[in-house]
């Protein structure tokens, strides 16, 4: 990047991938802070959350503007073309990633409300952490530049797949056993389901820094888990399915 | 010492530079000296200048500061005198990590440059220079992040209290304080502030600890301990004059009593290893020599069960990174738990691959069943591992059981473990042990197919011949 003769494009290319940087620290806080917003049932935490995300899109706003600008005043080609897209590519992705933690702390401000139900949490808990780390990892990959990390958070997708259908189980045995849990079950398996999300936004994130690293697509069959009784075939629209709590 | 040590290229290229000052004084007193004995007549004006070139050498090379850092901290500071150099020594040493960050613009991120980084920062950060990357790319939390700014152009000092990414979670406080602007600095502007790291995780998880194991202890040990005063009232009441079932009811505490027990033992050891995570061991333990063991300790109870272990162990060992207990004890916990699900007649398989690359210590090992990785280290380029697999032949689990293997007490519903039951804390403790010495745990199962565990450690390096 050092070799653009003009310094300002090289410049204004860097502060792209710092503020793409930035917004991926805030996604992450977001949704660390969502899931301990759940597991502590920590109401004002969760009203932070469900706040600070207009941030989020106030920066997914400006970084589209910066590239967008970038591209029109400066035509960039080859890897430098592929990085502004890239950072208009995650930026999305992220944007996307903040919608899906707010309204999980927006569940967890309807859940505090209800009796605590500690063992399902606990799964909750154990999903997020296992979906931030996805998020970190695939983070670093774009800091670093580091094809081999993102092709590893690309292939373990399945073991999100696989925790959400084991908690979709595990919500299934809960309700049939008391149906008073049904709502706070309904909005643990919309958590869930958020939290499967935000772990395909992280794999797609993967796609984009390989192919802004490499120029090549992706090849290959993603690992695939069996989809679980409750798995569509096709995609459904679990948000709009949702009640109030899911206006975003 | 608070953080992980990995080794971080650092290039003392200061020295370098002392060296050619040196060097370019030597050229031009040589030159000098040429000149003298071709011109006699100028000899008296070029000897004083060889003296006062001699002279400037002398005194550049009187002071040398050692590294890079220290000269780059020179620059900055308007007079230390000659404890500038010891100053710069005192922010390399000391054991939090230290950052200095330079402002630039207000309203551009990308202007958040690291001036100056100690010793533990590069570390940590695993930074190659002192300084000049950007701050984003090592530290991502927006709170440190919004701290740094108001230091740096609110000139405000804040404390703010993170957690740390990574297999194993850390907890950090970072103390950021606005620094006296400097002017001259190739920093690219003037405003500067201190970001100092002190790491708390020890501190959080002796809190996190002691409230885990009482959640666990009370918990778990309710239901023993109701048997025992449910037996207790009986052989109180109308048990008290019948011996036959006086001895049947103290058989049954006694199992109670042994389950409560092994219980508390696993709920320690647990909370110990879960305290130990962050620090990695650094032991050096033959794994081959380690798995032998355990297999001819557990050869009384496999004897008795009848259920062979067959252990393919090469002859050359394996030597890895680790605490030769707790590796032992993971081998141990495997196969006790594939004793467990084993019936009479039936065969484990315990083996040892080495040299392998995380990918391939992680492979499935099954062809017709479900994998799936149970604890991933943080990727290290160019890091071999050991495998040790533990195979049996026992009903084996579905694929929705297998990510909530390692819970505490979970149990695959529909399946016995035998009359010695399990406390459920065996694979949460595996998970834990693997965590802690930076390796890799994954399942192969399938209904009907048994189940392979395959536990891997980090090779150590090749010993200093």
């Amino acid at each position: 990047m050092n070799q653009h003769t003009v310094k300002a494009y090289g410049d204004e290319l860097n502060q792209l991938t710092a503020e793409v940087v930035r917004m991926g620290g805030l996604a992450e806080a977001q949704v660390a802070d969502a899931i301990e917003s759940v597991a502590r049932r920590d109401v004002a935490l969760a009203k932070a959350v469900v706040e600070r995300d207009n941030r989020l899109d106030a920066l997914h706003r400006d970084i589209e503007k910066k590239a967008i600008r970038l591209i029109a005043l400066r035509q960039p080609v080859a890897s430098d073309l592929r990085r502004t897209l890239g950072a208009m590519k995650l930026a999305s992705d992220l944007e996307r990633t903040g919608d899906l933690a707010k309204n999980i702390a927006k569940r967890a401000l309807i859940l505090a409300e209800a009796e605590p139900m500690q063992p399902l949490t606990r799964s909750i808990e154990r999903m997020g952490r296992l979906v931030s780390n996805r998020l970190r990892d695939v983070l670093d990959a774009y800091t670093a530049s580091e094809i081999e990390r993102a092709l590893s958070v690309w292939q373990t997708d399945d073991e999100v797949d696989e925790h959400y259908n084991a908690l979709f189980r595990e919500l299934l045995t809960y309700m049939m056993g008391d149906p008073r849990t049904i709502t706070a079950c309904t909005h643990l398996l919309f958590m869930a389901k958020n939290l499967e999300r935000i772990g395909d936004h992280a794999t797609n994130i993967a796609e984009t820094v390989h192919y802004e690293i490499t120029g090549e697509e992706m090849l290959g069959e993603r690992p695939k888990a069996v989809p679980g009784p409750g798995e569509e075939p096709t995609p459904t629209p679990h948000l709009s399915a949702s009640p109030d709590a899911a206006d975003d | 010492m608070p953080y992980d040590h990995s080794p971080s290229p650092v290039a003392p290229t200061a020295s370098s530079r002392l060296w050619t000052a040196g060097a370019s004084g030597g050229v031009a007193i040589l030159v000098m000296a040429v000149l003298a004995v071709m011109k006699p007549e100028l000899a008296g004006w070029l000897a004083a200048g060889a003296v006062a070139v001699a002279l400037a050498t002398w005194l550049v090379n009187r002071n040398p500061p050692a590294a890079a850092d220290e000269m780059e901290f020179d620059q900055g500071a308007v007079d230390l005198g000659p404890d500038a150099a010891l100053l710069g020594d005192v922010f390399e040493a000391l054991d939090d990590p230290l950052l200095i960050v330079s402002g630039g613009e207000a309203d551009d991120i990308a202007g958040r440059r690291i001036a100056l980084a100690n010793a533990a920062a590069r570390d940590l950060f695993r930074l190659n220079g002192a300084g000049g990357g950007l701050l984003v790319s090592v530290l991502r939390e927006p709170r440190v992040l919004e701290a740094v700014d108001e230091a740096l152009f609110g000139a405000v000092g804040t404390e703010v209290d993170y957690v740390g990414g990574g297999v194993q979670e850390r907890h950090w406080r970072a103390f950021v304080r606005p620094l006296p602007a400097r002017e001259n600095s190739n920093w690219g502007g003037g405003a500067l502030a201190l970001l100092a790291l002190r790491d708390e995780t020890d501190v959080r998880r002796m809190e996190k600890m002691r409230v885990d194991f009482l959640a666990n202890a009370s918990h778990e040990l309710r239901t023993p301990l109701a048997s025992l005063s449910g037996f207790i009232e009986t052989l109180k009441g109308h048990a008290r004059d019948d011996p036959k079932a006086r001895d049947k009811f103290l058989d049954i505490m006694a199992v109670q009593a042994d389950r409560m027990r092994r219980l508390v033992a696993d709920l320690l050891s647990l909370s110990r290893i879960e305290l130990n995570e962050h620090i990695a061991p650094l032991g050096r333990v033959n794994l081959a020599r380690a798995t032998a063991d355990v297999v001819d300790a557990v050869s009384v109870i496999s004897r008795e069960r009848q259920v062979t272990i067959h252990a393919e162990l090469p002859h050359g060992g394996a030597a890895v990174t680790g605490d030769r207990d707790e590796i032992a004890q993971v081998v141990q916990n495997l196969i006790d738990n594939a004793l467990k699900y084993s019936s009479a007649g039936g065969t484990i398989e315990v083996g040892i691959e080495i040299d392998r690359t995380l990918d391939e210590a992680m492979a499935a090992r099954m062809a017709e069943g479900n994998r799936l990785s149970l604890a991933t280290p943080d990727r290290e380029t160019g890091q071999r591992y050991a495998v040790v697999t533990v195979r049996d032949h026992g009903p084996g689990m579905a694929r929705e059981h297998l990510p909530r293997l390692t819970e505490r007490f979970y149990r695959v519903e529909g399946q016995k473990s035998g009359e010695r039951q399990g406390t459920g804390l065996g694979l949460a403790i595996v998970r834990h042990i693997i965590i802690r010495h930076r390796g890799g745990l994954s399942v192969d199962s399938a209904p009907g197919c048994g189940a392979i565990f395959a536990a891997c450690f980090p090779l150590a390096p090749a010993p200093d011949a």
